[in-house]
């Protein structure tokens, strides 16, 4: 039989029961009889929210009864699953809720929970909505045994997803002493498969409730539970005919079906899964609905806060000292698929600390994997660089450095407490996993001690490092295909908007590229939006109409438009965070630039901070413009006036930061060998005719470039 | 050729919100001219005062709300007592008490007195958290659950709890949902946005985007509403264009100049007058800068800014 064939011969079955305990009803009470759900203002919700019908009456209930047939069609068509199984859960609705009209509480005496108030649905509605709840399990039918029965309602308690329980499994739970109820968040729900009923009815008022779904429109109802309600099934075999229509229902409302039962079923990826070890039921339900079990807590034996990232360990008090200048030590994160990936999986290979001498040195590495749909290699440097952070944490473990030249020190009373190589696991897992819930799904963490595996190891990271390198190096504005904004700092400098390229970091110098890329998909409200590049007005200036749409935009219209690559026509503005100023400097044509750190003059008459108080505050001042470091040896640093040919001064220690990179550039583009010894600096004057003296000695290329101004 | 004035008026404008039930339900909102800009176009719904009651009592304010309240044996009573204050337009049931530093009163205890409130008043009720977020949150769903049907206001939902607040205040039981941020329009729109993505209805949601004592900063607050209002209205910014209310009082009533006793500054007079200026000073202020709603606690500042409205909005003869 097929898949079509059992969900109709369920829906059946189901509508059977439901007619013939809804004649006996009448029967018995008449067609005037009331039909009330007690505690609820949503008639009974699933014939409510999908037909709109107000059912008051057992008459109404006959004639919802009568839609709930209609629904049932034989087309052999997906949508026609849909339908049945919607039907089934509505048949069961009305099979449960005739005991209700034949009884006030049909569930007082024993331990089945029945039907939901409204205060319940509300109750179990906003956690779910916070998501402080991650989903619910419906579990129908009996596991294996008592135990496995056991571990599953377990499982999922201690991961925060609330259960309901159907049919056998209740007795199984009961033998092992399970505590039930609503309270604790386990629901022995009903003893028969209608009585998931119970938990449709609750659901489709959710939608009602909390996302104001107009009864009636099926559409909306099931996008809703699709979107917003994080419940999926397990069914434990033999799974009958109903049970299959019921999760035909549930598949219609985005809720799949994880079962053990292979025979006479089949597979419908994302909404029908076959797992036949049931040991497994939770990691393939929880990944089948997307849910993320958030971290809360570390579970470390020392303390764990930004109180303690300063925190120096001297050698004498040393218990290890993980040394990656003199041995082979690494941290890497990785992007891998999602099944290749047990979540808090924590695998040492190796040595433990507790098995060398105090006080000695061993190597490490360190490799965090982590998988996720919104996932993109990009991020995996802008995570690594946080581990740093994240393990200085903890009290009594330092970290410097990173990539192969890290070194990690663990205390003597850190390690007295406890503390073991797997608690850095712990805190690397607890804090990527939190810190970037919004684009890991799993994470887990491999820690390598043995000094040949980690040499080996470290050779492959460094074929990371150099290819991450290389595509930061390839990166270039006309390789993207959009920008992002900056808004950070606007709370200080309300109209100012920086747009981050890949050749222009934020002038902060803290926020590259692909820092505000990740940014945007951690935090898709925050401060960094997507800026298009459609509309090109002029190549030479960078400017957009995209660009200045988003400047606009986000300065809340204090600033029209802004060139990417000019200091002349509309240059970027600057909040107050610049690491630089670049000025002009009109005798030379060529401009001074400026590093914070440096509070001696310049060939301009004026200091860093009295050069500051012309370029902040977020507005344009041709002439004048706040930049990162990194922008210097940029090709696009002012480019529309000829590009870094233009530096004429320069303090010595910001020279020697940008150096080689700028060496290279100029190379580049003009074929200059070292430009930087042609640039100015304090040591040969600070004085604008002196300067131009000097330029001309060393023949700098600004000479022959056109006036500025 | 005679001056000739152009209204500036905007196609777009501030939503406007109701708070309570009733003929006492008071609307927020609605204008498309900038603050109190009357001569530009009618204020569609004139700037309202919260009267603030402490569920910690008044005995130890100074004497004009020590006097109002006498005889008020319990929270109940005060609200009672608040309802009949002259120019208050809604009430303000701060449950202060319920801070895990102060007396830690349970939800259960302030749900039931909410509730007991709001059957024996016929204001609309604005209700303040403690001050604790965590608490907040919880507090706030159950009171939303006693005061279901009310819609009342919750003040205030903030970075750190808006989905427990948007889900259980704003979704749960239809109350509206105030968002609360600190002096930055990009963190309040950035706040409405989230609350606005848990199902919450921009209609429904008030902002609160802090304020400052006059003198105290107050800059900040000015520029901030004034750049939210400009946002609202002349670039129809829809997740600006909530109305704001402002919780004067608690700034007013806590800076040096209301607070050092005559004894201390006798130069200074009388430190009860000098709270009321105080409050005053920064509820005109707020009212200037785009507030729609001030929540204040004196008898006597409530009187005066109420009358102060009513000389910027109400048209000649009215």
């Amino acid at each position: 039989m097929g898949l079509f064939d059992r969900v109709f011969a369920g829906a059946d079955d189901m509508l059977a029961k439901a007619e013939q305990d809804l004649s006996a009803a009448i029967d018995e009470l008449g067609i005037d009889a009331p039909m009330v759900m007690p505690d609820t203002g949503y008639f009974l919700a699933c014939i409510y929210a999908y037909t709109g019908r107000k059912v008051a009456k057992l008459s109404d209930l006959k004639e919802a009864f009568d839609d709930v047939k209609a629904l049932c069609t034989r087309e052999q068509k997906t949508e026609d699953i849909f339908k049945n199984g919607i039907a089934t859960a509505i048949a069961a609705e009305i099979i449960e809720a005739v005991k209700y009209a034949k009884s006030p509480n049909p569930y007082e005496d024993s331990i089945y929970h029945g039907h939901f108030s409204d205060a319940e649905v509300r109750e179990l509605g906003v956690p779910l909505v916070t998501q402080e709840i991650p989903g619910f399990v419906v579990i129908i039918g009996a596991a294996k045994s008592d135990d496995e029965a056991f571990e599953l309602i377990k499982g999922y308690q201690s991961r925060g997803i609330f259960v309901f329980l159907i049919g056998d499994i209740i007795d199984q739970a009961q033998r092992k002493n399970i505590s039930m109820g609503f309270a604790v968040r386990v629901v022995p729900t009903g003893k028969d498969i209608w009585s998931v009923g119970h938990i449709i009815s609750l659901v489709v008022r959710a939608a009602m409730i909390f996302g104001a779904v107009q009864p009636g429109d099926w559409d909306a109802v099931n996008e809703y539970t699709f979107k917003r309600i994080f419940a999926f099934v397990n069914a434990f075999a033999p799974v009958d005919d109903i049970t299959v229509a019921c999760g035909g229902g549930a598949i219609a409302m985005g809720f799949p079906v994880i079962t053990n039962d292979e025979n006479n079923m089949w597979r419908v990826p994302k909404s029908l899964i076959i797992q036949p070890d049931t040991s497994d039921f939770i990691e393939t339900s929880l990944e089948a609905r997307d849910i993320k079990i958030k971290v809360t807590n570390i579970d470390i034996p020392v303390a764990f806060s930004n109180a303690f990232e300063g925190e120096i360990i001297r050698k004498k008090d040393t218990h290890v000292d993980i040394d990656g200048s003199r041995l082979d030590c690494f941290e890497l994160v990785r992007t891998k698929q999602a099944h290749e990936i047990e979540d808090h999986s924590i695998i040492l290979e190796g040595p433990d600390i507790d098995e060398i001498e105090p006080g000695s040195k061993m190597c490490a590495g360190f490799i965090v994997e982590v998988a996720g749909k919104n996932m993109q290699s990009d991020f995996e440097p802008v995570f690594e660089r946080r581990f740093h952070n994240f393990v200085n944490c903890a009290e009594g473990v330092m970290h410097t450095g990173q990539r192969d030249l890290i070194r990690i020190r663990v205390s003597l009373s850190a390690f007295e407490a406890g503390f073991r190589l797997k608690h850095i696991g712990e805190i690397l897992y607890a804090k990527v996993k939190s810190e970037y819930e919004s684009v890991i799904d799993k994470c887990q963490v491999r820690i390598y001690t043995d000094p040949a595996k980690c040499k080996e190891l470290r050779a492959e990271a460094n074929e990371v490092y150099d290819a991450r390198d290389a595509r930061l190096m390839a990166l270039t504005d006309e390789s993207v295909d959009q920008f992002y904004t900056c808004i950070l700092c606007q709370s200080f400098s309300p109209s100012h908007v920086c747009i981050v390229t890949p050749e222009r970091l934020g002038l902060c110098g803290a926020v590259s590229w692909l820092d505000a890329k990740a940014t945007f998909e951690l935090d898709p409200n925050g401060p960094s939006q997507i800026v298009t590049k459609n509309s090109l007005i002029d190549e030479r200036l960078g400017a957009y109409e995209d660009v200045n749409e988003a400047v606009s935009k986000y300065s809340h219209g204090a600033l029209e438009k802004v060139t990417l690559y000019s200091i002349m026509e509309d240059p970027m503005t600057s909040c107050g965070c610049f690491e630089c100023i670049c000025g002009i400097e009109p005798f030379s044509n060529g401009v001074v630039i400026v590093n914070r750190e440096h509070t001696g003059m310049t060939p301009l008459g004026m200091t860093f901070s009295e050069m500051a108080s012309m370029t902040g505050g977020g507005v344009q001042t041709p002439g004048f413009m706040g930049h990162g470091k990194h922008f210097i040896a940029s090709k696009k640093f002012m480019r529309a006036e000829g590009g870094p040919a233009r530096i004429v001064w320069m303090p010595k220690a910001l020279k020697e930061i940008v150096h080689d990179k700028l060496n290279a550039t100029a190379k580049d583009l003009y074929g200059i060998d070292d430009f930087c010894s042609m640039i100015g600096d304090e040591t040969v004057t600070e004085d604008a005719e002196a300067l131009l003296e000097h330029l001309g000695t060393v023949g700098h290329p600004v000479l022959e470039m056109e006036p500025l101004l | 050729m005679g001056f000739k004035r152009s209204p500036q008026t905007f196609s777009a404008k501030v939503n406007a919100v109701t708070i309570g039930t009733g003929e006492k339900a008071v609307t927020i909102g609605g204008e498309n001219v900038f603050p109190l800009y009357s001569f530009d176009a009618p204020i569609e719904n004139k700037p309202k005062i919260g009267v603030q009651i402490s569920d910690r009592g008044y005995n130890n304010a100074v004497a004009g709300i020590a006097e109002y309240y006498k005889g008020a044996e319990n929270f109940v009573d005060m609200a009672k007592k608040a309802a009949l204050m002259p120019g208050a337009d809604f009430l303000v049931l701060s449950f202060e008490s319920a801070n895990p530093d102060a007396e830690n009163t349970s939800v259960e205890e302030c749900a039931a007195l909410a509730k007991e409130i709001a059957e024996a008043v016929d204001m609309p009720i604005v209700v303040e958290g403690c001050k604790n977020k965590e608490k907040d949150a919880k507090l706030f769903d159950k009171i939303a659950a006693a005061l279901e049907g009310k819609n009342s206001l919750f003040l205030s939902a903030q970075e750190e709890n808006y989905k427990e607040i948007a889900a259980s205040a704003g979704l749960a039981y239809k109350h509206k949902v105030g968002a609360e941020s600190a002096v930055d329009i990009n963190l309040a729109k950035q706040l409405n946005v989230l609350i606005n993505q848990m199902g919450v209805a921009g209609e429904n949601i008030v902002m609160n985007l802090g304020s400052a004592a006059a003198g105290y900063g107050f800059e900040y607050v000015a520029s901030t509403m004034d750049r939210v209002r400009s946002a609202a209205l002349s670039q129809n910014d829809t997740m600006l264009q909530m109305p704001v209310i402002t919780p004067v009082s608690d700034e007013a009533w806590s800076v040096k100049e209301s607070i050092v006793s005559q004894e201390e500054f006798p130069q200074w007079g009388s430190m009860e007058q000098r709270g009321v200026s105080m409050e005053i000073s920064t509820a005109a202020a707020c009212l200037a800068a785009g507030s729609n709603a001030v929540i204040l606690r004196h008898p006597e500042s409530i009187a005066t800014i109420s009358k102060l409205i009513s000389a910027m909005c109400d048209k000649e003869g009215n």
